[in-house]
């Protein structure tokens, strides 16, 4: 099946699920410009707003009417709801200076090639030419944790909360952890017909949108073959000549183009002899830590809110469990110490409210991203890190999930029909993503840029003539953004008709 | 006391607040011919470099027990070996104890230490030399930043641009992998910093601790790696290198004091600052606490931003963008102090006599730390906290009475804000902390206490006037840094007022008392005075 993270699967009969990614936000308006990908079947339907319950009964509730968030924030704080003018104003801001990044190909700072230079300068020429009140705020955008970042805007708990969630998606990281502002940015970045920050849900699954993409790319003349797992990347005296497949089929080909992860690509697929120590050090020293699970739900009926009780629009949006400042680190700090977080950061959609297609008449998906799920378990006894412990812990991680989720959505118990549990592990095994981190690798600072995913290598070539990566584990990273492949494509290309 | 302003006449320059960097700032200037005034609230000048009579006949270094280290330049350029600066060898910079005898000790020769090492870790042994050698170069490349004023982004002068070059050129003649660690380094967590090259648990937690000193960070806090390189650069800009100043801070401060008064600085002690006066965007002098208004054509701020322009300053004289930011300039102390007059010598577990001649720490492996600094996180001091001593009275017996000791500890974490309850009812609760956690290393140590201080960050505020009692006058973070520190647009030691300069900690290089902020700011002033 294609689509990698990005697929539609029927788990349980007449209930279909996005099974690892969910959404879709980050996908480049360009690339759906230019792959036409409206035509090839892919419909994003908008996810509006973002429910979060609080213990005391109360709720806050953002939806994408700016006038509306504002008012139901003013509900908690009459300075916040000021405050999220101006900090909406800043993160547009902030996006503008960093989107042309997105499609850049990083500079090598170490190079002496003048042209790398000049890249370097231009970008610091766009800092300057910002305001002054902007210039700081890219800067802390970059090293401050999402909370002190927050901190800057707003007092009410749960906003901090809520938001700051955004901050540690597919991260190893806290939301008081310095750096996680930085991802802040890259899901505000979210983008559907050119709408700031809104996210959506792609009809049919996510699945639907790798199938578009496929489309068209078989009207190209792409040759696609699926269940045709790669067994080693040929190579010819440092060149890459082709594949060869777990059956035993060899494939020549005069380019080979990795879009998974440099674990898999250079330590999996080749002999890391055929690769410079220095290199092969990076590769082996680039951080994963996959730290979220996922649990889909097949549902009798909807979950009902003691915040908001019955169904309403209040469920057709997110669902995020993000109570407290604190709930956040907490859920951090059990996984620093190599246990899934007691109570864990969720975020939940409902897939079938918006489109019914993907489950049977009355009945319901939901789709829970849950944080934190180290790979690393580890033996409470020894200490030492075993991600197989995952498979006897994986019951009690849904269990856990469900518990948090019964903390204000009480019926949730009596209306499960299915539930379907993926741990970092499962990631793995599932969708050969190392360690089970969803972005190939840590957004971190120094795993970002002409950093990704190894430095000096971060410009879609590898140490193999003729091998290239784009996948996310190169600039600029994870989400359904495509960003990567197409930057790769746009530079190979250059290359290769050099 | 008004009549004093006025046959005091006018000032060049009044410096508030005679810190090392005050104290050094000061000195310059009077010595580049300017009229110096310097005021100190407290009774000696010093700030945090002082020591204190614990118990009759107990003298122990009050707050900070091992300057920055003085830099050379400033030893060189206010020739402090003429005024009472001596020398100590420092070749042994540091040991580790683990508690059940194993002990770790980190020399100013890595290959001394490497052999050391090689007892536990082979691995590490080999690892140890070549991990220096880039610390070390790194840490050259960043003293060269430290030693010149940040640019300027909207108007880079011709000095700016020489100094980028120079910079750019020193990063490029950086081997190619230690121009990527840098690059890596810095945003890193210390934790993941020092796992790279080291595998023995105790010895990354005693390097790591370097990356969380003083600082709201824990090991595994991205950006902590940077902490650690400043460390470097520190030391690489240390004079003479390898060896500390004899006495200890107190003893830095005395001869920056005499040398002060030798180049005519005025110096007034116990008296505070009550405003900084404005007219028209410009600062034209101070008033005293007890009322008097002195004049100066410039205001030097030794005191951290935010009380420079929250306390001293009225806020309507002051743009509201650059008030909110310097609200939002992060200085949340952790670091409490806790001084032990004591009637023998405690028997530390594995440490021999050279070990407790230095700095000694106690921190067993990274996770200890980290969850030494959760506590801190959710308004709580750490119930083991992770603690570095010092016992002068083993290199010098006359800071207490015959066959009896003193000991002076830092302990980490202690947030500056509790959530429950607050640090005058805490105060004892922290202090047996860390006596409790002195004592698992030292098991008859408690018998042996005749006198305890503990000072929490709330004391550090109130004594020393570190606003949040944050000894580094704000967070070393990349944000808060070269350019940025205090405010990206001031890091070149101006301020939005004319006449009004920075020369503490709260501005570039800001890594404590090396003295190196007060003569970078000094330079800058004496050429913009005359």
């Amino acid at each position: 099946m294609l689509g990698g993270a990005a697929v539609t699967e029927e788990v349980f009969p007449g209930f279909k699920f996005s099974v690892a990614s969910y959404v879709v936000s980050l996908l480049r308006p360009e690339i759906i410009r230019d792959l036409d990908l409206p035509r090839h079947g892919m419909e994003l339907l908008p996810l509006d707003g973002t429910m979060t319950p609080m213990p005391n009964g109360d709720y806050l509730w953002r939806v994408n009417d700016h006038y509306k968030t504002r008012r139901e924030i003013a509900r908690h704080s009459r300075l916040d709801a000021e405050a999220y003018d101006e900090y909406g104003k800043a993160m547009v801001e902030m996006g503008r200076f960093a989107k042309p990044i997105l499609g850049m190909l990083p500079p090598d700072p170490t190079s002496l090639d003048p042209r790398g230079l000049l890249e370097m300068l231009s970008i610091g020429k766009r800092f300057r030419d910002m305001r002054f009140h902007d210039r700081l705020n890219q800067v802390q955008l970059l090293t401050m944790s999402a909370v002190d970042f927050l901190d800057q805007w707003f007092e009410t708990d749960v906003l901090k909360a809520t938001m700051s969630a955004s901050g540690i998606i597919g991260t190893f990281l806290g939301v008081r952890s310095p750096g996680t502002a930085y991802v802040l940015l890259h899901h505000y970045m979210g983008e559907i017909d050119g709408a700031f920050r809104s996210w959506g849900l792609s009809r049919g699954g996510t699945g639907a949108v790798s199938n578009a993409i496929a489309s068209a790319a078989r009207e190209y003349g792409a040759e696609i073959r699926t269940e045709a797992p790669v067994a080693r990347i040929l190579t010819k005296n440092g060149r890459a000549t082709g594949v060869v497949l777990e059956n035993g089929d060899e494939l020549a080909a005069s380019l080979v183009v990795s879009s998974v992860d440099p674990n898999l690509t250079f330590l999996k697929f080749m002999d890391e002899r055929e690769l410079p120590a220095e290199f092969v050090e990076g590769v082996k020293r680039y951080k994963y830590r996959g730290s979220s699970g996922k649990v889909n739900l097949a549902l009798d009926a909807l979950p009902n809110f003691t915040c908001l009780p019955g169904p309403g629009p209040h469920l057709r949006g997110a669902i995020s469990i993000s109570p407290s400042v604190d709930y956040m680190e907490q859920a951090y700090d059990d996984a620093k110490y190599g246990e899934f977080s007691r109570r864990p950061y969720i975020d939940m959609v409902i897939p079938s409210l918006t489109d019914p297609s993907v489950a049977p008449p009355g009945k319901h998906v939901m789709s829970c991203f849950v944080q934190y799920a180290p790979y690393d378990l580890r033996d409470p006894a020894t200490g030492s890190r075993e991600p197989l412990r995952w498979d006897d812990q994986r019951e009690a991680f849904g269990d856990a999930v469900i518990n948090a989720i019964a903390d204000y959505a009480p019926n949730i118990k009596d209306i499960i029909l299915h539930r379907q549990v993926l741990t970092p592990l499962d990631i793995e095994r599932t969708f050969g993503l190392t360690e089970g981190n969803i972005f190939q690798g840590e957004l971190t600072l120094e795993q970002l840029f002409f950093l990704r995913p190894v430095p000096g290598w971060a410009r879609y070539a590898t140490p193999i003539d003729r091998l290239y990566m784009c996948g996310s584990a190169t600039h600029p990273g994870g989400g359904i953004m495509g960003a990567p492949g197409k930057n790769a494509a746009d530079r190979i290309l250059k290359l290769v008709s050099r | 006391m008004a009549a004093v302003s006025t046959t005091t006449g006018r000032y060049d320059a009044i410096v508030i607040g005679g810190g090392i960097n005050g104290l050094t700032c000061a000195a310059h200037l009077a010595k580049s011919g300017l009229r110096t005034l310097l005021l100190e609230q407290r009774a000696q000048v010093g700030g945090c470099a002082t020591e204190s009579e614990l118990a009759p006949g107990f003298i122990v270094p009050t707050l900070s027990h091992a300057t920055g280290p003085l830099r050379s330049d400033v030893v060189e350029e206010l020739q402090l070996y003429l005024h009472g600066l001596t020398f100590t060898d420092a070749s042994l910079q540091l040991s580790a104890l683990a508690g059940d005898g194993r002990t770790i000790t980190l020399w100013d020769d890595a290959r001394r230490t490497a052999q050391g090492l090689s007892a536990w870790s082979q691995k590490d042994a080999q690892a140890w030399p070549a991990f220096q050698a880039s610390l070390q170069k790194i840490g050259a490349l960043i003293a060269g930043v430290f030693i010149n004023t940040p640019p300027s982004i909207d108007q880079p002068s011709s000095r700016d641009a020489f100094a980028l070059l120079q910079t750019l050129g020193a990063f490029r003649s950086l081997p190619k992998a230690d121009q990527w660690r840098l690059l890596r380094w810095g945003p890193m967590a210390v934790a993941d910093l020092v796992s790279e090259s080291v595998e023995d648990e105790l010895l990354r937690a005693t390097v790591a601790a370097d990356g969380v000193f003083g600082a709201m960070l824990g090991p595994w806090s991205a950006g902590s790696g940077l902490q650690l390189l400043l460390t470097a650069a520190n030391r690489a800009l240390a004079w003479p290198a390898g060896r500390v100043v004899a006495g200890g801070p107190a003893a830095a401060a005395r001869a920056l004091q005499r040398a002060c008064e030798r180049y005519g600085v005025e110096i007034r002690t116990g008296t505070t600052v009550h405003r900084i006066d404005i007219k028209d965007d410009r600062a034209i002098g101070v008033t005293l606490a007890e009322g008097a208004a002195i004049e100066a054509r410039s205001v030097v701020s030794g005191v951290d931003p935010k009380r420079t322009f929250l306390t001293l300053c009225d806020a309507e004289h002051l743009p509201p963008e650059f008030l909110w930011r310097i609200r939002n300039y992060r200085m949340r102390g952790t670091l409490a102090k806790v001084n032990l007059a004591l009637s023998a010598l405690p028997q530390f577990a594995g440490a021999t006599r050279d070990m407790l001649a230095g700095r000694i720490r106690l921190a067993p492996d990274i996770d200890y730390i980290e969850r030494a600094f959760d506590h801190a996180k959710y308004g709580r001091f750490s119930p083991q906290p992770w603690i570095e001593f010092t016992m002068p009275s083993v290199t010098d017996p006359s800071c207490a009475p015959q066959g009896a000791h003193v000991l002076s500890a830092y302990a980490q974490f202690a947030p500056y804000t509790l959530r429950d309850g607050d640090w005058d009812a805490s105060r004892d609760a922290l202090g047996d902390a860390v006596v409790n956690t002195l004592a698992r290393y030292a098991p008859g140590i408690t018998s042996l206490i005749v006198a305890r201080e503990t000072l929490t960050p709330l004391d550090l505020e109130r004594g020393w006037g570190l606003t949040g009692g944050h000894i580094f006058h704000g967070e070393l973070a990349l944000d808060q840094f070269f350019a940025m520190r205090p405010l990206l647009g001031y890091g070149n030691y101006t301020t939005p007022l004319r006449g009004l300069f920075l020369c503490g900690n709260g501005s570039h290089p800001g890594t404590g008392m090396t003295g190196g902020s007060g003569i970078n700011a000094a330079r800058d002033i004496a050429r913009a005075l005359s």
